[in-house]
């Protein structure tokens, strides 16, 4: 439970940042940032908890081979057995401001293991965030595998 | 002409509530009907009704993973290789948050790409931002699904 405790405390930290936000969109920028990272260390860990508290729960998640799920299904997926997922690095991340809302776009790369076989991908991510009484929650989330 | 005007319509027409107890169906309605006129811009290669619809910054990544910007996407619609016959919508929702909503839905595109025909059939998420009384999109990607 280290990595939810670490989620959790990223969530709680930023949230400051996420208040002030009128202050600047620079504090809004690394505080989604950091947010993403979170993501990425909990989806490393099989960490349900604490994606769970950075994924709206009316999340709309697109997976890489264009099945749509929601935040029930995506987090299922995350703890299935069948995929177990042994690094993920994001590269690449930008994120564009337009008022309580942020698109983040990055590539990724990624390898595990699934049904016993392992595997490498390398996509495109697209995720999209509102500011909820004062917490960035992800609201969607794309990704597109690079096919060139 | 007239696809221009419709979108410009579209984009402007003032609201017959005033925006605070407007409900959320009105929204959804409008963006609906911009998902639908964009499908139609693209379809036509009307660059002007797309220009209406996009934010400059907007970030679009296609089926295929390329990451373009607004000028980029812009330029691939505008492309003479490419001459789309049919494009459809399906399965729309649209997801109203505050000042922003997510759409997602299948699209289905088939026509000619440098003489060839081919077929597409994409799972997309679309990102828009209330701008004034309208909306613009400011984010679009795309995934392939089987046919």
């Amino acid at each position: 439970m280290r990595a939810a405790g670490f989620v959790t405390a990223l969530v709680f930290a930023a949230l400051p940042f996420a208040a002030a936000q009128n202050t600047g969109d620079s504090a809004a920028v690394s505080n989604i940032l950091a947010l993403e990272h979170a993501w990425d260390q909990a989806q490393e860990r099989g960490d349900v908890k604490a994606m769970a508290a950075i994924l709206d729960n009316s999340l709309v998640y697109v997976d890489f081979d264009g099945q749509i799920l929601n935040k029930a299904g995506y987090l299922d997926r995350v703890k299935s057995n069948s995929v177990h997922m042994q690094q993920i690095i994001s590269e690449q991340m930008s994120v564009q401001m337009f008022g309580e809302t942020a698109i983040v776009i990055g590539s990724y790369r990624e390898k595990g293991v699934e049904n016993g076989k392992p595997y490498v991908r390398r996509g495109r991510f697209t995720d999209t965030w509102v500011l909820i009484n004062a917490h960035w929650m992800c609201i969607a989330a794309g990704t597109t595998p690079i096919l060139h | 002409m007239w696809k221009l005007f419709f979108v410009f319509l579209l984009l402007l027409a003032p609201p017959r509530l005033p925006a605070q107890t407007k409900p959320p169906d009105a929204d959804q309605a409008r963006i609906l009907g911009l998902e639908n006129a964009w499908a139609r811009a693209v379809k036509q290669k009307d660059i002007s009704a797309l220009q209406m619809l996009l934010v400059p910054e907007l970030v679009y990544v296609d089926y295929d993973g390329t990451l373009m910007n607004k000028a980029e996407y812009l330029s691939s619609v505008h492309s003479f290789a490419l001459r789309p016959q049919r494009i459809v919508n399906e399965s729309i929702s649209v997801r109203l948050y505050g000042a922003a909503a997510v759409v997602t839905g299948v699209y289905r595109e088939n026509g000619e790409k440098g003489g060839k025909p081919y077929v597409l059939r994409e799972r997309f998420t679309d990102t828009w931002v209330r701008h004034g009384e309208s909306w613009m999109c400011v984010s679009s990607d795309s995934t392939l699904i089987g046919q």
